[in-house]
């Protein structure tokens, strides 16, 4: 059974991670993505040659190009601008993040793509928004962190707000919105016929995904304090570290889940003056209760998890509902029977790269399930695009009316 | 001219943040939402902090664009009426803390229903039954190995990025499926299915340029994996505020002017190694030696304010930006000629202030209009339309 998209195809002239995450996506759900590289690209300056390598080709490219086929194509040619127009009017999806204004110059702004195909769905995404004071300045993932406020609500319990030094998370975020939206747009299509321009800025996007954080401090004008483990909304919810100092995190978001916690903790048996009487303990008795005595709280439960091994904890509270884990690395996670049998983290064979591990669909369907393929080498594909358009060519040239006949 | 999801009907039954971010998002794209809670509410509506009417921030800004229904679990007719709401409907987004197992699946007999289920974990496995958990996913799938030292107490990344990223996955799964069903007779689509999201899986999804990374065992430093190795990142410090920078583009002729104007002057007398990595590992955070450099700048940056140094980064080709707070944010121009902040009117007439959905639609605008359910607020409403 194909995927979802099956049958839609995406013109994608995206580069470095925003736009080509957002085309991994559609990729992924079956769509025909292809991915245009300037001819003769030097591959060390794919990803921006951003290290480390493989092959001499940034890890960032072959990760944010899978599930696609590579087609080169020279937008300042004449010859292969015509075959961009011939490839556009059997798209369904045209995909660009370049500053605004750069599409027009290649030929490619929406009316010129409208013109070509008009019912096709146009998405833009630009780093800063399409209008304001900063729409030309150089936008990617760590400046849209600083930017959005992301790094500050992350820290050391009493210390200042950290960057999260993958950055990649932003890039990707807003790639995802830009994957819902040319959906969105698809799924509107398939009502009313038509096709639309759309567009998604990382700004927004990136403060989209800190939705509640930023509505929190609208509302009540605080700035977030960093809590280290600690969640903000609830109590307890944090790691605690444990005999043998390995730490394991424990959440308690509910009435009914903290009722759990207090039945487990007494379980126990582990010795501490105020355990037994947690379940009556008027500081703690409703999660305001908890969140503003935080400290208190932590401190009497941090003094029975000292007192016995994280596998031990791990199994009480599991068995009493309480939700917790712990900390892996990739060389657990590659092996962990978790992954493996959800597919979250697997192998995949590039024909420029050979085997190399990344993440699965974070999907399943049962009906129309994901795919996961290799990343093109640039240009894999052009041959077999052009012969595809060259027959596209010839049976329009079949199926015309015979003049006269 | 409503929304892209005009005319699909959605039934929540989830609670916390990913399932209804993700029912609020389909909701903002103008999905007609209907969310069901048991008599004790979401338990977000019992998280801090609250608004001054006793409301819960969180609860307010992921429940918008819904109607609210109250559904006891425990009484058959309940069940019954949430089996019907089903039925009619094109989409569920449904979670392990709300759904009774009476209305898995398997039991609901819609062909059309795109049915999401949210997970902690994932559908199969060892974990596949454990309770959802930010913290758990977080800490599962090493996205706090990107904060705080490895080893020590871990730092989770406080804007719930599990549940954010599992959110905008299902979207994009519930939008795929719906794409992907057969709507030839409207009335009654075929073609559904079941689709499944975790926690755990849309972050280690969100990892996979650092499983790639870790693809080439030649390979063991580079800007991705440096992340592990680091220590935590505050930026640099400027006399008022911190910023962040890279000076990686400037002409090399032009770095000890550059200097100069920052009032570095003494930076020249640096050991010749330290000097070279100052003027080509260009800072910004992302360099291998940027942490070992960060002292000299800071000590340069001292002296000016964040505006100064942006200003003089700027004029010699390079990029460099505040570090926003929320406050900061929400109070810059650019934030407001994106329009990325939106007033929603609560049932009190009161105006509360959130951030808008990320997409622009130029022929299916979004509006967004209607503020979060107070409990069972439209129970007689959505009852009287089922029975209608």
């Amino acid at each position: 059974m194909p995927g979802p998209l099956d049958g839609v195809r995406v013109f994608d002239l995206t580069l470095w991670m925003v736009g080509p995450w957002a085309s991994l996506q559609l990729g992924a759900l079956g769509a025909d993505v292809v991915h245009i590289e300037q001819p003769g690209v030097d591959w060390g300056t794919l990803g921006a040659g951003v290290p480390p390598l493989i092959n001499g080709t940034s890890a960032g490219y072959i990760t944010w190009n899978m599930n696609k086929r590579g087609l080169f194509l020279d937008l300042k040619s004449p010859e292969d601008r015509q075959t961009a127009y011939e490839l556009l009017q059997t798209c369904d999806v045209f995909l660009i993040n370049m500053r605004p204004g750069a599409a027009e110059r290649m030929g490619v702004g929406y009316e010129q793509v409208k013109a070509v195909n008009p019912n096709i769905i146009y998405t833009a995404v630009t780093g800063w928004g399409e209008v304001g004071p900063m729409r030309d300045a150089p936008g990617a993932d760590p400046q849209c962190q600083y930017f959005t406020g992301f790094w500050s609500v992350s820290g050391h319990r009493g210390g200042r707000g950290e960057v999260y030094r993958h950055f990649t998370q932003l890039d990707g975020s807003t790639g995802n919105a830009t994957a819902q939206a040319v959906l969105m747009a698809l799924i509107a299509r398939k009502r009313t016929g038509e096709g639309q321009r759309i567009h998604v800025g990382m700004v927004r996007a990136g403060m989209a995904l800190q939705s509640h954080r930023i509505a929190e401090y609208l509302a009540t004008g605080a700035a977030h304090q960093p809590l280290g483990s600690a969640g903000f909304a609830a109590a307890p919810d944090q790691a605690f570290q444990c005999q043998h100092g390995d730490w394991i995190g424990v959440a308690a978001t509910s009435e009914d889940e903290w009722q759990r916690l207090c039945v487990a903790m007494v379980e126990s048996e582990a010795e501490g003056d105020a355990l037994s009487g947690l379940d009556a303990d008027s500081r703690f008795s409703r999660n305001l209760d908890r969140v503003a005595n935080r400290d208190a709280l932590s401190a009497i439960l941090q003094q029975a998890f000292i007192q016995r091994p994280r596998h031990y904890w791990m199994l009480r509270l599991s068995e009493a509902g309480v939700p917790c884990g712990y900390p892996m690395s990739f060389d657990t996670l590659q092996q962990h029977a978790q992954v493996i049998e959800n597919g979250y983290i697997q192998q995949v064979l590039t024909s420029g790269w050979g085997n190399v591990w990344t993440g699965g669909p974070p999907w399943e369907f049962s009906r129309t399930p994901a795919r996961l393929f290799g990343t093109p080498q640039p240009g894999e594909h052009t041959g077999d695009i052009l012969d595809e358009l060259t027959q596209r060519r010839v049976s329009a040239d079949e199926s015309a009316p015979v003049i006269g006949g | 001219m409503p929304g892209p999801l005009d005319g699909v009907r959605v039934i929540e039954i989830a609670e916390g943040v990913a399932g209804p971010y993700t029912a609020m998002s389909l909701g903002d794209a103008g999905a007609d939402v209907i969310k069901i809670e048991p008599p004790s509410g979401d338990r977000s509506r019992g998280w801090s902090p609250q608004t001054s009417a006793g409301a819960s921030v969180t609860f307010q800004s992921l429940n918008r664009s819904k109607r609210g229904v109250v559904l006891d679990w425990s009484s058959g007719d309940d069940i019954e009426t949430a089996r019907r709401l089903l039925a009619s409907a094109d989409v569920a987004v449904v979670d392990k803390y709300a759904l009774p197992a009476r209305l898995n699946w398997d039991a609901i007999g819609n062909a059309g229903l795109v049915y999401c289920a949210l997970s902690g974990f994932g559908p199969h496995g060892p974990w596949r039954n454990r309770p959802e958990s930010e913290l758990a996913a977080q800490l599962a799938s090493e996205a706090t190995a990107s904060l705080g030292w490895l080893g020590e107490e871990p730092v989770r990344h406080g804007a719930d990025i599990g549940s954010m990223y599992a959110a905008n996955y299902a979207i994009q799964a519930i939008c795929a499926a719906l794409y992907a069903r057969d709507d030839s007779d409207p009335s009654a689509p075929t073609g559904g299915q079941r689709i499944d999201v975790s926690l755990f899986g849309s972050l280690l999804a969100m990892r996979s340029t650092l499983w790639v990374a870790l693809s080439n065992p030649d390979e063991w430093w580079g800007f991705h994996l440096d992340s592990y190795v680091k220590p935590p990142d505050h930026g640099y410090q400027c006399r008022d505020l911190p910023i962040y920078f890279s000076v990686a583009r400037v002409d090399v002729d032009r770095f000890d002017a550059l200097l100069d104007e920052l009032g570095m002057e003494w930076a020249r007398e640096l050991p010749a190694e330290e000097l070279q990595r100052l003027r080509t590992d260009g800072a910004g955070g992302t360099g291998r030696y940027a942490h070992e450099l960060k002292k000299y700048w800071e000590r340069g940056f001292a002296n000016h304010d964040a505006a100064e140094v942006i200003e003089i980064v700027e004029r010699y080709g390079c990029w460099a930006f505040p570090m926003h707070d929320y406050e900061r944010l929400t109070e810059d121009p650019q934030v407001a000629a994106v329009a990325a902040v939106l007033a929603v009117e609560q049932s009190d007439g009161t105006m509360l202030r959130q951030v808008a959905p990320p997409w622009d639609f130029e022929g299916t605008p979004v509006e967004v209009n209607r503020s979060a359910p107070q409990l069972g607020e439209h129970q007689s409403e959505v009852l009287n339309e089922l029975n209608a």
